[in-house]
């Protein structure tokens, strides 16, 4: 006896419409979204490149000086800012720093453009006020994941959409301060610029604004440090930058990486926060009180844009062309997309590898914004996405065969098939990203079969599987998890594939390569290898456990390239 | 003609203003107003004309509906109905530019509490006016460092305002008034928030002011005494109503109703005036402890030539003069050797006893109770003064 029995409105199709306004947005004003986005990715790409050329050491004495001048008597900040940026690059997580920084700062940026008049706006006029606090509240509460939808339908993938949804969720606190601290403002100093004869220009650059500094000033950090917050969040739909390592890192499991990721934004956000504390000033205090001290802030500066420019000058560009290949943070597309990805390296293109949840990957090849993904598991796993999209992507077959998916338990159980659960492990299937293909299919197992009515279905991450696996194996518990093969646990465990009756999860699968509607006649030779790649699980396999031992993606799919130059020199021919 | 002349102004606060102006023509009060239509009376009908060059003083308690009065005159506050002329202009007919420009060229303000901009220098305060005007840098700082010079401030004109005391900033809020050049000054209570010895300096010095630039200036206060001090011209307000403009003698003597009557103090004659109604408390010293340089310090804080001697128990020993500590000092003799006579009476001596003991003393009279405890003292002034009132009203019956 459910509340819609009770209830006699039928539903209302809010969904429906939300979704058709979007997909009206996206048609209607498609050449506008594009425009932004081509305009967004070129002056982020420029600025990201700038901060990039500016070579490492030279930038952290340069912000390091900034931070000794701009405090003075003090060691704590200008230490602290050092030994964190020498930390973070020690990491190698410089050019995602870079990155973060990029997003952040177009991001605050277009925060302040948008967020400072129309506080202005709120705090002037009663009846803007009534009209945009209601929104604000609704911009402030919602789930920031919820702004990556809407931004990838506009935008597509990668830095703009984070932009955009870094925008959405950073505005308000800017709004709202700067509207307080117009209003904060003593009314018997208003009356006194009135009385002067004052207009309203005048009022508003002369008292209003310069009282309102310090409050405004509260916001933008505010916004600054929401936006930052939203760069994890971000990197789900292709943001670059230390986001992405997080993700991954949830994703995996991975404690170390995860760490030291976050770590790498904790340094990052009390940077910036101390910097922008610095322009809090009080009537009679200047930021910067000797000019010996804003000269040096100037050269500093200047010093690390010449070095970015003289950088920039000197080094040598790729100037391969371009390839992006999508993929999904699960431990075997990251193994086949680097062996790719690498693979294409060695022969001069310039390859930009982007990680996506599956859906938006599948969307972002039928808009044409990744070129390739080698992830499509079908006929069943992602029969869903398949069916969705394709009339808009090109499926060039499979480079993988013999895969299998299915529900997998450690061996020491005692159930061979699906149809043999009835109590165990807590009635739970622990499963991966609610957006996988698998997970669907899993969804629909619980249907069909009648002895798994009851039980439940609970999604976290391919990571996160794993980690409950493991768990659960060393202390000899039950366990059902989502599996597929190739995987690196069938190595590290004893595990076993329950029978499938009723053939829910199919028949066995491949794993197929596909790419864009436009890539055979952008980039025909690309498009040859990506229609020749093909390798065994035993070789997935291989570079998997390489990378679960320790090494980088990167290193294990050198390793087996050189190991295996002879079929990987077959897909070029 | 009258440099100001205001013609049935009224101000209704709130959102039924048509419905409350029909509750203020029957003369219904404030409160019923309130909670009839939600809409305040902030001035009624108020009637005045002001002359060229005098200090016109508006008076009443808070909520009288004076600081509504005087916002009226430069809009910032926009009356209900009503005319206000200014050299003939009628000032209530013209749009937000046309008033601009008044503010700027004819009238500027004082505030209660100075109103200075916090984030600018004092120089830069007092430049203001001139600055939004659009003068150029030189002539503007060259008037503004003229005004703080008259001021006595120019030494801090690139200090910030909260490192100035009261005086200092009201100062300096006068001086921004008056760089623009006005013909008219709008003071609201300025010198309400400062201490009284301070309150007193700047009234002299708004008077020496107007010796010297001859400014119309519409002051507001309510403190009588201030008012007597100043204006040449007193109005006194009650809710919102103007109860009587006149000089200060006019309204002292002529009381036009109760209220100004109870509002000037008038005292209440019904009462047989007594010692310890007209006494003021005595500066006092325990000379079994002070000496002859703290007798004298505390003299010249008080700005009197004498004091009274008590003991540990506050109890009345007798009158320290100045001459006579600065004996005691220049001899090295104790302070109990140097004392003069001082008259003493009980507190509820009569005054017309009191007069003649107090017009032969040299000195206060000292007012003591039974324990011979010093309570106060009473001063030539006011025992005159109670004495002309009630033959004021001797003449009155």
């Amino acid at each position: 006896m459910t509340m819609n029995n009770l209830v006699s409105i039928p539903k209302i199709p809010l969904e429906n419409w939300v979704s058709s306004a979007v997909s009206w947005l996206t048609t209607n004003l498609s050449g506008f979204f594009d425009a932004i986005q081509s305009g967004g990715q070129y002056i982020m790409d420029a600025l990201t490149n700038g901060l990039t050329a500016v070579p490492m050491p030279l930038m952290i004495i340069g912000i390091t000086v900034i931070a000794i001048v701009t405090t003075p008597k003090k060691i704590g900040f200008p230490l602290f800012t050092l030994l964190g940026l020498l930390l973070i690059a020690n990491q190698g997580l410089w050019s995602d720093l870079m990155n973060t920084v990029t997003l952040v700062i177009m991001a605050s940026i277009v925060s302040l453009i948008i967020g400072i008049p129309l506080g202005i706006l709120t705090a002037k006029s009663q009846k803007t006020a009534v009209v945009v606090q209601p929104i604000l509240d609704f911009m402030q509460t919602m789930p920031g994941f919820v702004y990556l939808i809407p931004a990838v339908a506009f935008f597509g993938i990668g830095v703009v959409p984070g932009v955009f949804a870094s925008i959405i969720f950073a505005l308000p606190p800017m709004v709202r301060m700067t509207s307080l601290g117009i209003r904060q403002v003593p009314v018997d100093l208003v009356e006194a610029a009135d009385s002067f004869g004052s207009t309203t220009w005048q009022k508003l650059f002369k008292l209003e604004l310069p009282s309102a500094k310090n409050t405004i000033l509260a916001g933008a950090n505010q916004t600054i440090m929401l936006a930052l917050s939203m760069v994890v969040t971000a990197s789900m739909i292709g943001a670059p930058g230390l986001g992405r390592g997080v993700l991954s890192a949830v994703q995996h499991a991975d404690v170390g990486s995860g760490f030291v990721n976050g770590l790498g934004l904790v340094i990052l956000a009390i940077v910036i926060d101390r910097f922008t504390q610095k322009f809090n000033t009080q009537p009679g205090q200047k930021a910067v009180t000797k000019p010996w001290r804003r000269w040096t802030v100037l050269v500093a500066l200047l010093v690390m844009i010449g070095g970015g420019v003289v950088n920039t000058l000197t080094s040598d560009k790729t100037t391969g062309q371009k390839v992006t290949i999508g993929y999904v943070e699960w431990d075997s597309e990251v193994a086949s997309s680097n062996v790719l990805a690498e693979s294409l390296r060695q022969h001069g293109y310039d390859v930009t590898l982007t990680p996506l949840d599956n859906a938006v990957l599948w969307q972002s090849l039928s808009n044409n914004q990744i070129d390739i993904s080698v992830s499509a598991w079908l006929p069943d796993t992602h029969k869903a996405l398949y069916d969705k999209y394709k009339n808009d992507v090109t499926l060039l077959g499979p480079n993988l065969k013999g895969v299998k998916t299915g529900l997998v338990v450690p061996d020491y159980m005692d159930v061979n098939s699906i149809s043999d659960l009835t109590t165990q492990a807590n009635k739970t299937i622990t499963g991966i990203e609610p957006g996988a293909g698998e997970m669907a299919t899993a969804a629909k197992a619980l249907k069909s079969y009648s002895n798994l009515s009851g039980w439940n279905l609970s999604s976290s991450s391919s990571g996160a599987m794993v980690s409950a696996l493991d768990k659960a194996y060393k202390n000899k518990q039950d366990v059902v998890v989502t599996g597929w093969s190739p995987h690196w646990m069938f190595s590290k465990y004893h595990l076993k594939f329950l029978s499938d009756p009723k053939n829910v999860f199919g028949s066995g699968e491949t794993i197929n390569t596909i790419v864009n509607k436009k890539f055979k006649t952008s980039n025909p030779k690309a498009y040859k290898v990506a229609d020749k790649f093909n390798w065994t699980k035993d070789d997935m396999e291989s570079v998997m456990l390489d990378i679960q031992n320790g090494q980088t993606p990167k290193q294990a799919a050198a390793k087996w390239i050189k190991s295996h130059q002879k079929l990987v020199d077959s897909w070029y021919k | 003609m009258p440099k100001v002349e205001i013609k049935h102004l009224t101000k209704i606060f709130g959102k039924r203003p048509k419905a409350a102006m029909k509750m203020v023509k029957q003369n219904k009060s404030k409160n019923e107003i309130v909670e009839k239509t939600g809409s305040t009376v902030g001035v009624y009908d108020i009637n005045m004309s002001i002359e060229e060059g005098e200090i016109f003083v508006i008076m009443g308690l808070s909520g009288s509906g004076k600081s509504t009065l005087i916002r009226l005159l430069n809009r910032l506050i926009e009356p209900t109905a009503g005319q206000l002329f200014i050299d003939g202009q009628e000032i209530t007919k013209l749009n937000k530019k046309q008033m601009i420009e008044i503010r700027r060229k004819k009238m500027s303000m004082v505030f209660q509490n100075f109103a200075l901009f916090p984030h600018r220098t004092l120089l830069e305060n007092t430049e203001y006016g001139l600055e939004i005007q659009g003068v150029g840098k030189e002539e503007r700082r060259k008037r503004a460092e003229q005004a703080l010079e008259n001021a006595k401030l120019l030494s801090f004109k690139d200090q910030y305002p909260h490192q100035l005391s009261g005086g200092m900033q009201q100062r300096v809020g006068l001086a921004r008034a008056l760089t623009n050049d006005p013909d008219i000054l709008l003071m609201d209570e300025a010198f309400s928030a400062l201490d009284p010895l301070v309150r007193g300096e700047m009234q002299d010095e708004l008077l020496d002011l107007q010796a010297n630039v001859e400014k119309t200036i519409i002051f507001i206060t309510h403190d009588l005494n201030e008012a007597l001090r100043i204006g040449d011209h007193i109005a006194i307000m009650k809710d919102g109503r103007l109860q009587q403009i006149g000089t200060g003698e006019e309204i002292l003597t002529n009381p036009a109703n109760d209220y100004v009557k109870t509002f000037v103090g008038d005292v209440d004659r019904s009462k047989v005036l007594t010692a310890d109604s007209i006494m003021i408390p005595a500066l006092t010293s325990n000379i079994y402890v002070d000496g002859p340089t703290v007798a004298l310090r505390k003299m010249t804080a008080e700005e009197v030539s004498g004091l009274v001697a008590v003991n540990r128990h506050r109890q009345f020993e007798g009158y320290l003069s100045s001459e006579e500590a600065v004996r005691a000092r220049r001899e090295k003799v104790p302070l109990a050797d140097v004392l003069t006579e001082m008259p003493k009476i009980k507190p509820d001596t009569l005054i017309m006893d009191i007069m003649p003991i107090i017009y032969d003393a040299q000195t206060p009279v000292a007012v003591v109770d039974d324990d011979n405890r010093l309570k106060g003292v009473v001063i030539r002034g006011a025992v005159l003064k109670a004495l002309a009132d009630t033959e004021g009203e001797d003449d009155n019956e």
